[in-house]
C-alpha cells in the first residue's frame, strides 16, 4: 500500500446560513496516496469544493482532522499554514483569477513570492513552465489578450510553479470549451504520468472518468461511494 | 516575500487605476506643498535672524547694565573699573562702555542736532561696526576722525555715501560747569546777596515761624538757582573731524549705533570735562550719587548706562553672564534672545505644521477611500494571493505599502511644488524689497529638515490612513473571495 500523502478523518465543515446550519463537508474521511489522481464528483452544494478548500489549507475544518504526508494541519499556525499553501499545494480554479494587469509571465511568478525562491531566479522558473505548457509567445500578453484555455494554462503554470506535492484543480474546465477542456485534461494527466497527486473537483462525469483512476462521489458532504477504476474506464 | 517584491506589486496596482490614483495622489502634493511652503517661510525667516546675528557678532555679545539694588543687594554701577573688571573674565575678548551723547553737528553746510557714541577703535573694528557703505573705520583713538551712519546721511539729505567721505565734521557741545552753579547758588552777581540780606527781618528771627520761613524760602531759591546756573551758564566745547567713513546704521534690540562714532579721547574732550546740558537725567543722578564735583578728568568718576562685554569664540555666554550677574549686574545676552526667537520660531512652526496637517489629514480620507475602493474590487485577487501562500501580514502589508507609496510619492511631488511656490513667493517678496529700497533677503528656505519631515510626515500619515482599510483586507476569508463574494 502507497504512502497517503493527505489523509482525513470524521472531517466536518458547517456553515450558518441565518436560523440554517449547512453540514458542507459532513464526516468525511478520505485518504489520498502519492500519485494518485482522485477525482471528486457530485452534484452542486455536494460539498467538493468545500473539501478541495479543507485540503488545501484555504478553510479550517469545524472538526476532524487533516493529515498531509504526516502533518496535522489544524495544529499548524496561520503563517505555518501559509507556507503549506505557499509550498506543499498548488491550486488551480474555474475561474481562472488571474490578475488581469500582469503579464501571463508576471502572473506564474506571483506563485513564487512566497517561496524562498531567490528573486532572481523566478522569473525562469516561470518562464520555462509556460514554454513547457505551450506559452512560450505569450509570456508577455496580458489575461484579457489569451483565450480561456490558455488562461487556464497561465493558472496551471502558477499552481505549479512551486513544485507542489499535491495540485487541487477545482472545476477547471467549468469555463472551457471543450477542445480546451480536453487539452486541459490531457495536461492533468500528463503531470500525473509524472508523478503529480491530483485532487480534481468536478461534476463532469466524463472528465472524472477519463482523467482519473479513482472517483470519489460526494452527496450532501457525505462521500457515497469511492471507487477505483483505470483511466478511460466508466465510473460505476 | 521581500520589500522589492511589496513595491513592484503595489506600484503595478497603483498604476493600473491611474485616475484614481493621481487624484489621491494630488491631494497629498497639495498638503504637502501647502506645508512644506509655508514651513520654508519660517525657516527662512530663522535663518536670516541667525545670519544676521551671525554676522554682527551678536552671538558672542553680552550687554551689562547696572544693577539695581534689592532688600539683599546695593546697586552696582558701571564704570571704568567695572570694565577693566569685566575684561578680566575667563573668556571675555572686548569690553567697551555704550558712551552716547548729543551734541551739535556741522557737516556739508548744515547744522543739525545728533547723538553721539564714543568708540575705542578695537571695538569699531568687531563684527557688529562692520558693515560700511564708504570709507573705513577711524585710525586711533586719539585720530581727528569720525565714522557716521546712513541715519546721519538720511538726515542730511544724501544718498551717496560717497559724499561724506574727507567732509569737515564740526562737534560742538555746551557744557554745564559746576563753578557756573556755585556762582548762582550764592547769587553773588548784581548785589543779589547784599539784597537778600537786607531783606531779612533781623528783629522776628527769635519768632520759630518766621525763622523757618526765611529758611524755607532760601533754601528753595537756592537750589533753584543752582540748576539754573547750571542748566544756562554753559562754555561751549568744540572739535573738527574728518568724516572717514559711513556705516549702515542699524538697531538691534539694545545694542544700536548712534548717528557718529568718534574716537574715545576725542568723545572725552566733547564730553568728558562736565555734564552734557542734552543728557540731563545725568546731572540728576550724579547729584544724588553725590559725585558731582569740579572739573575733572579723573576716569573713575564716570559712569555708564550700559558696557559691551565680547566673548571669544569658545565661551560660553551662560558662564559669562551667571558670572556677571553673580557681581550685582544685569546682563543681556543676544544669544539668548536668539533662543527666545527660535522658540517663538518652533511655536509658529508648530502652528503652521499644524494647518498642514489638517490639510493632510484631509488628504488621508482621500487615501482610505481609495485603498478600500481598491480592496473591494480586488476582493478575489486577495483570496488568490492567500491561496498562493500569503499570510493576512502579508496581505496587510501589500495594502499598507501601496498607501505609503500614494502618501511617498505625493510627498516628493508635493516637496517640488512647494519648493517651486515658495521660489516664487521670494522672488515676489525680493521684488518688493527693491522696489522699497530695502537690500532684498530669500525669506524662504528649504532645508534638508524640512524635506525629511515632509516626506515623514506625508508617508506615515499615508500609512495611518491605509491601516484601516488594510485590517480589513487582512481580514478577508479567502474561500469567499475566491467565490467572488
Amino acid at each position: 500500500m502507497t504512502t497517503p500523502i493527505i489523509r482525513t478523518e470524521s472531517l466536518t465543515r458547517f456553515y450558518q446560513r441565518g436560523p440554517h446550519e449547512v453540514r458542507a463537508v459532513d464526516g468525511v474521511s478520505l485518504s489520498v496516496s502519492t500519485g494518485e489522481f482522485v477525482a471528486l464528483v457530485g452534484a452542486s452544494g455536494s460539498g467538493k469544493t468545500t473539501l478541495l478548500n479543507l485540503l488545501a489549507g484555504l478553510d479550517t475544518p469545524t472538526s476532524g482532522d487533516i493529515w498531509s504526508a504526516g502533518t496535522r494541519l489544524c495544529d499548524l499556525s496561520a503563517r505555518e499554514l501559509a507556507r503549506y499553501r505557499a509550498q506543499r499545494v498548488g491550486v488551480v480554479f474555474q475561474t481562472f483569477n488571474l490578475v488581469g494587469h500582469r503579464t501571463a509571465l508576471a502572473n506564474v511568478e506571483l506563485a513564487l513570492y512566497f517561496t524562498d525562491i531567490p528573486r532572481h531566479e523566478r522569473r525562469q522558473h516561470a518562464a520555462r513552465l509556460l514554454e513547457d505548457l505551450g506559452l512560450g509567445d505569450r509570456l508577455d500578453h496580458r489575461p484579457a489578450d489569451l483565450s480561456g484555455g490558455e488562461q487556464q494554462r497561465v493558472a496551471l503554470a502558477r499552481a505549479l510553479v512551486k513544485n507542489p506535492t499535491v495540485l487541487f484543480a477545482d472545476e477547471p474546465t467549468g469555463n472551457l470549451d471543450s477542445d480546451n477542456s480536453d487539452k486541459i485534461a490531457d495536461l492533468l494527466i500528463d503531470l500525473n504520468r509524472r508523478g503529480l497527486t491530483i485532487v480534481l473537483v468536478t461534476h463532469d462525469q466524463e472528465l472524472a472518468a477519463r482523467c482519473a483512476r479513482r472517483v470519489v462521489r460526494m452527496h450532501y458532504g457525505k462521500i457515497v461511494d469511492d471507487s477505483s477504476t483505470e483511466p478511460g474506464e466508466s465510473a460505476p | 516575500m521581500t520589500f522589492r517584491d511589496m513595491i513592484d506589486l503595489a506600484a503595478g496596482n497603483l498604476w493600473r487605476m491611474k485616475l484614481r490614483t493621481g487624484l489621491t495622489v494630488a491631494g497629498v502634493v497639495i498638503a504637502i506643498a501647502a506645508f512644506v511652503a509655508m514651513l520654508s517661510f519660517g525657516a527662512g525667516n530663522q535663518r536670516v535672524i541667525r545670519e544676521q546675528f551671525d554676522e554682527l557678532g551678536l552671538f558672542s555679545m553680552v550687554i551689562v547694565r547696572p544693577g539695581e539694588a534689592t532688600d539683599t543687594t546695593v546697586a552696582t554701577e558701571l564704570t571704568d573699573s567695572s570694565i577693566t573688571m569685566f575684561s578680566q573674565l575667563e573668556g571675555v575678548s572686548l569690553v567697551y562702555p555704550y558712551d552716547a551723547f548729543q551734541l551739535t553737528a556741522d557737516v556739508l553746510d548744515t547744522q543739525l542736532e545728533a547723538s553721539a557714541q564714543a568708540l575705542t577703535v578695537s571695538a569699531l573694528h568687531t563684527p557688529f561696526f562692520s558693515d560700511y557703505r564708504a570709507g573705513r573705520p577711524f585710525t586711533s583713538d586719539s585720530s581727528h576722525e569720525a565714522v557716521v551712519t546712513s541715519v546721519l546721511l538720511q538726515d542730511l539729505g544724501l544718498e551717496n555715501a560717497d559724499t561724506l567721505i574727507g567732509s569737515q565734521l564740526i562737534l560742538s557741545v555746551r557744557q554745564s560747569v559746576i563753578d557756573s552753579a556755585l556762582i548762582h547758588l550764592l547769587d553773588l552777581g548784581d548785589g543779589g546777596f547784599e539784597r537778600r540780606v537786607r531783606a531779612i527781618e533781623f528783629r522776628k528771627l527769635r519768632d520759630a515761624d518766621y525763622r523757618d520761613s526765611i529758611l524755607s524760602a532760601e533754601l528753595g531759591s537756592a537750589i533753584s538757582r543752582f540748576v539754573d546756573g547750571y542748566m544756562n551758564a554753559t562754555v561751549p566745547v568744540a572739535e573738527t573731524l574728518t568724516v572717514v567713513g559711513v556705516l549702515n546704521g542699524r538697531r538691534h534690540g539694545r545694542a544700536s549705533v548712534k548717528q557718529i562714532l568718534l574716537p574715545a579721547s576725542i568723545a572725552r574732550r566733547l564730553a568728558g570735562s562736565g555734564f552734557n546740558i542734552g543728557n540731563p537725567s545725568a546731572m540728576v543722578t550724579a547729584l544724588a550719587s553725590g559725585r558731582i564735583s569740579f572739573q575733572t578728568n579723573g576716569e573713575d568718576n564716570r559712569t555708564y548706562n550700559q558696557v559691551t562685554v565680547l566673548m571669544t569664540e569658545t565661551a560660553s555666554y551662560e558662564k559669562l553672564r551667571d558670572t556677571i550677574q553673580a557681581m550685582g549686574y544685569n546682563t543681556f545676552s543676544f544669544a539668548e534672545q536668539f533662543k527666545e526667537i527660535r522658540r517663538a520660531m518652533i511655536y509658529f512652526n508648530m502652528g503652521i505644521g499644524l494647518i498642514g496637517l489638517i490639510a493632510l489629514i484631509t488628504a488621508s480620507l482621500g487615501i482610505a477611500n481609495t485603498m478600500i475602493m481598491s480592496i473591494m474590487e480586488r476582493t478575489r485577487e486577495i483570496g488568490m494571493l492567500i491561496s498562493l501562500g500569503a499570510t493576512s501580514g502579508d496581505i496587510k502589508v501589500i495594502f499598507l505599502v501601496e498607501s505609503g507609496v500614494i502618501g511617498a510619492v505625493g510627498a516628493i511631488l508635493g516637496i517640488i511644488f512647494g519648493w517651486l511656490i515658495s521660489r516664487l513667493g521670494s522672488t515676489i517678496v525680493q521684488t518688493i524689497m527693491e522696489h522699497e529700497g530695502i537690500t532684498p533677503i530669500d525669506i524662504f528656505d528649504l532645508p534638508l529638515w524640512l524635506i525629511t519631515i515632509a516626506f515623514a510626515f506625508g508617508t506615515v500619515v499615508a500609512v495611518l490612513a491605509g491601516l484601516y482599510p488594510a485590517s480589513r483586507a487582512a481580514r478577508i476569508d479567502p474561500v469567499k473571495a475566491l467565490r467572488g463574494e
